[in-house]
């Protein structure tokens, strides 16, 4: 009996080991970088180096947003993320309403090939993009940005909006238009309301997936002013001697909005039918 | 039809791009300049003799590879381990999905600065604890690759985390308290029950993630840009990369994207028709 509850209760200590490195990998580099973001030029140097910042200061946001075109950068992303949401949304709800209410021919095909997409990488759209893009003529726009976005987006988010509609029932619709409403109003009135924590939830994956993209906008942007963040703190790099606290500083403010917009729909992602809202 | 407006963005926007790329694979044409010429399969020929191709590849196996390896590993555990239910668990399971939101930019400069040789904390520790005694040169050539695997299994794991304890929470508890009041070990349990049950989603897990790994560039290219030892984690996809934008040629930079696209086709290929029956799904 003894043996028995000692064992329990190493195992259950271990969980709580596992869980505490798993937080501790997970949330030390954080840590680190917001802490560095607050230490004067002399004190990210010194060694050894201290955790807590002994003379906390704004110094370096201070730089940040008076030294360099971070808010120029930081506008753009929001501008351009936000507009390929608002396109990824609106083609991908009535997408996913047409695969899920209507019944036609090869609808099930669509389906698997808009899945199959997954399997082109940025990498391999982005090479033919850029030089598709250049004769067209739209190259260093925030449009081929938008659409560069969409691309990499809709697959997913079809998907995900398709499992949305899924769940909702039917019948509800047919109600309505049994009583006279046409579809449209069915569509605003009904399903709309229903499909909203749904359709939030998609949107702002999509934000995250937008927001956080690297490559398109390194290829597809030149001029400075039209850069987006990720891009825009890379270059802060070039300078001879890296200036450590400004860049954590930057590195907190860009991760700040992708952390509040995770924060929200977590408890999606994590009750599962968010599994397959994730790319990268 | 209201699914028109998606069919079309998808084909002109990735369908097109990706054929058009086939053809661009085919002509000798600079990345800027309009001029272009048809050279027929010139471009893979080249590549076949080129030792930087061999070279980038073998380098994206390597790294493919080992992160694939351990993120599955890790993220399995930690999936076993996050649905346990002990207090705090919703918090713990959010920290740990952190690192897979956050920008990839973000993730290079964190770990660039924790493996600084001269300022970063990860040195000042195994110094101070004795394990080195001489700074070591993360990001230098004998250890960069290292490096970007460990900062990739970090980024990355917790998508398998996700994906593992969303089907977790499906498996009917039943089944453990059953095996439990036959007195079942834990090892028994995850191998008779557990497994089984996650391997459809393991299957899929591990064919995405192999497939985003090998054509993973924004985490390769940040991590080697400006290190100096960039070239000892020259990846595919980083090589192809570099073709059209450092040495403009558009073609061979297509070519390359063509390739490493052929062997993921044949990869998905022999991978369904080993272990599709195995991992039962459909």
């Amino acid at each position: 009996m003894n043996r028995w509850r000692f064992r329990r209760l190493s195992s259950r200590n271990l969980l709580y080991l596992g869980a505490a490195l798993l937080v501790l990998q997970a949330a030390f580099p954080f840590f680190w970088m917001v802490s560095t973001a607050f230490k004067p030029a002399v004190e990210v140097f010194a060694q050894p180096p201290s955790f807590i910042p002994h003379h906390p200061t704004w110094d370096n946001f201070q730089r940040l947003f008076t030294a360099t075109n971070f808010l120029t950068y930081f506008w753009n992303s929001l501008i351009v993320s936000g507009l390929a949401v608002l396109l990824t949304m609106a083609v991908s709800a009535a997408g996913a309403y047409s695969l899920t209410r209507y019944e036609y021919m090869g609808r099930e095909k669509i389906a698997g090939l808009i899945l199959c997409t997954y399997m082109f990488a940025p990498i391999m759209v982005v090479i033919p993009f850029f030089i598709l893009v250049k004769k067209v003529g739209i190259e260093n726009t925030h449009f081929a940005l938008v659409l560069a976005f969409t691309s990499f987006c809709l697959p997913f988010t079809l998907w995900l909006m398709r499992a949305f509609f899924k769940t909702i029932p039917v019948q509800l619709e047919e109600a309505a238009l049994v009583d006279g409403a046409g579809r449209i109003r069915a569509v605003i009135y009904v399903v709309l309301p229903l499909a909203l924590p749904g359709i939030i939830a998609t949107s702002i994956f999509t934000f995250i997936l937008a927001w956080n993209d690297y490559i398109f906008t390194r290829i597809l942007i030149t001029s400075d002013e039209l850069k987006t963040l990720p891009v825009g703190v890379q270059d802060l790099f070039h300078s001879a001697l890296i200036d450590w606290g400004l860049i954590m500083a930057a590195g907190m403010m860009i991760t700040i909005p992708a952390l509040l917009f995770f924060v929200t729909v977590q408890r999606y992602l994590i009750r599962g039918w968010g599994a397959g809202a994730v790319k990268g | 039809m209201t699914i028109s407006p998606a069919l079309i963005l998808i084909l002109a926007l990735t369908l097109y791009p990706v054929a058009y790329s086939i053809w661009l694979s085919l002509l000798d044409k600079h990345s800027f300049f309009p001029q272009e010429r048809f050279v027929g399969l010139e471009n893979f020929f080249y590549l076949w003799t080129d030792s930087e191709f061999w070279s980038s590849l073998w380098l994206g196996v390597v790294y493919s590879v080992w992160t694939i390896f351990f993120q599955i590993i890790l993220g399995v555990a930690a999936a076993l381990i996050l649905n346990e239910s002990f207090m705090g668990r919703g918090l713990v399971r959010a920290i740990v999905l952190f690192p897979y939101m956050i920008p990839t930019i973000v993730a290079v400069i964190l770990w660039k600065w924790l493996l600084n040789d001269t300022y970063g904390v990860v040195n000042y520790w195994m110094f101070d604890l004795r394990i080195i005694r001489d700074p070591i040169s993360w990001l230098g050539a004998d250890h960069i690759m290292l490096s970007l695997i460990i900062m990739s299994i970090w980024q990355f794991f917790p998508f398998v985390l996700l994906s593992i304890l969303a089907r977790l929470q499906t498996i009917p508890p039943e089944l453990y308290e059953a095996a439990k009041v036959d007195g079942a070990s834990a090892l028994r349990r995850f191998v008779h029950i557990t497994l089984p049950q996650i391997k459809g989603i393991l299957f899929v897990v591990i064919l995405l993630r192999s497939i985003w790994m090998f054509t993973k560039f924004d985490t390769v290219w940040l991590m080697g840009e400006g290190a100096g030892a960039g070239r000892f984690i020259r990846t595919l996809p980083v090589y192809a990369y570099m073709r059209t934008l450092t040495y403009y040629q558009a073609g061979l930079g297509a070519a390359l994207a063509v390739i490493m696209f052929a062997i993921l086709v044949v990869c998905t290929v022999i991978y369904f028709r080993l272990f599709r029956e195995e991992a039962d799904i459909g």
